[in-house]
């Protein structure tokens, strides 16, 4: 309720946003009574800049072996064949 | 050889731009015939894809299946939604870790480019499960092997 208050949202639109945070590993959410305390969750943050380093050296590695494989098409196509 | 960009657009999507010295219609033939994807889509040193079926038509599926040498690997499954040779392919896939991830949207585009093509691959940015899966699965080999070469180099 009161993370809603600043905002002209609807709690349950609200919720639904801290929902799409909370899925993303970007708050951790507790359970006091009729509460639920959100705080940010900064292993969840590291765990994304993890998560987009390895994704960057794995994409980066794929795509220079693609130089390699669109290297060879151009030579065999140039020639009129097909691989 | 040319620098790729990836960022995140928003917090839902990561989109990683490169350019590539050949046509439009050599990088759209390269991402969607089989012979070819198995040559590059590899991640890691050390994994092969001795299992891919690309049907290149709308609704046609998709699966790829990575080894990765050591008895590990996993596969993805997806379909193609649009097709628009030789300029853009979106298609959904999903991992299966071995629990399926939620749908993957991608939407690549190729553009001539000073005579060669920039690519721009859009991709829905996974969930916390999804990624924690993906790390645990073959990506976290590569960092080990990555670590292990810079090891080598020290």
């Amino acid at each position: 309720m009161e993370l809603a208050d600043p905002f002209e949202m609807t709690q349950p639109a609200v919720s639904r946003h801290l929902k799409v945070l909370e899925d993303a590993g970007l708050i951790a959410r507790r359970v006091d009574g009729a509460k639920r305390p959100r705080r940010l969750d900064t292993a969840g943050i590291k765990a994304i800049e993890q998560w987009l380093a390895v994704m960057h050296k794995a994409l980066a590695k794929n795509y220079d072996r693609l130089d390699d494989v669109l290297a060879d098409l151009k030579r065999t196509t140039s020639r009129g064949e097909r691989p | 050889m040319s620098e790729m960009v990836l960022t995140t657009e928003g917090d839902r999507y990561v989109v990683v731009t490169r350019r590539f010295a050949a046509s439009p219609e050599l990088l759209y033939r390269a991402h969607t015939e089989p012979a070819l994807i198995q040559k590059w889509l590899l991640g890691p040193d050390g994994w092969t894809m001795p299992v891919c079926i690309s049907e290149v038509r709308r609704g046609g599926p998709i699966r790829y299946e990575w080894k990765d040498g050591k008895g590990g690997g996993f596969y993805l499954t997806g379909e193609y939604l649009e097709l628009v040779p030789f300029s853009k392919i979106v298609h959904i896939e999903r991992m299966h870790l071995p629990e399926p991830t939620p749908d993957n949207h991608v939407e690549t585009r190729f553009e001539t480019d000073n005579g060669g093509t920039l690519m721009t691959m859009r991709m829905t940015l996974p969930n916390a499960k999804t990624r924690a899966a993906m790390l645990a699965t073959g990506m976290e080999h590569g960092m080990e092997a990555s670590y292990a070469r810079l090891e080598k180099m020290l």
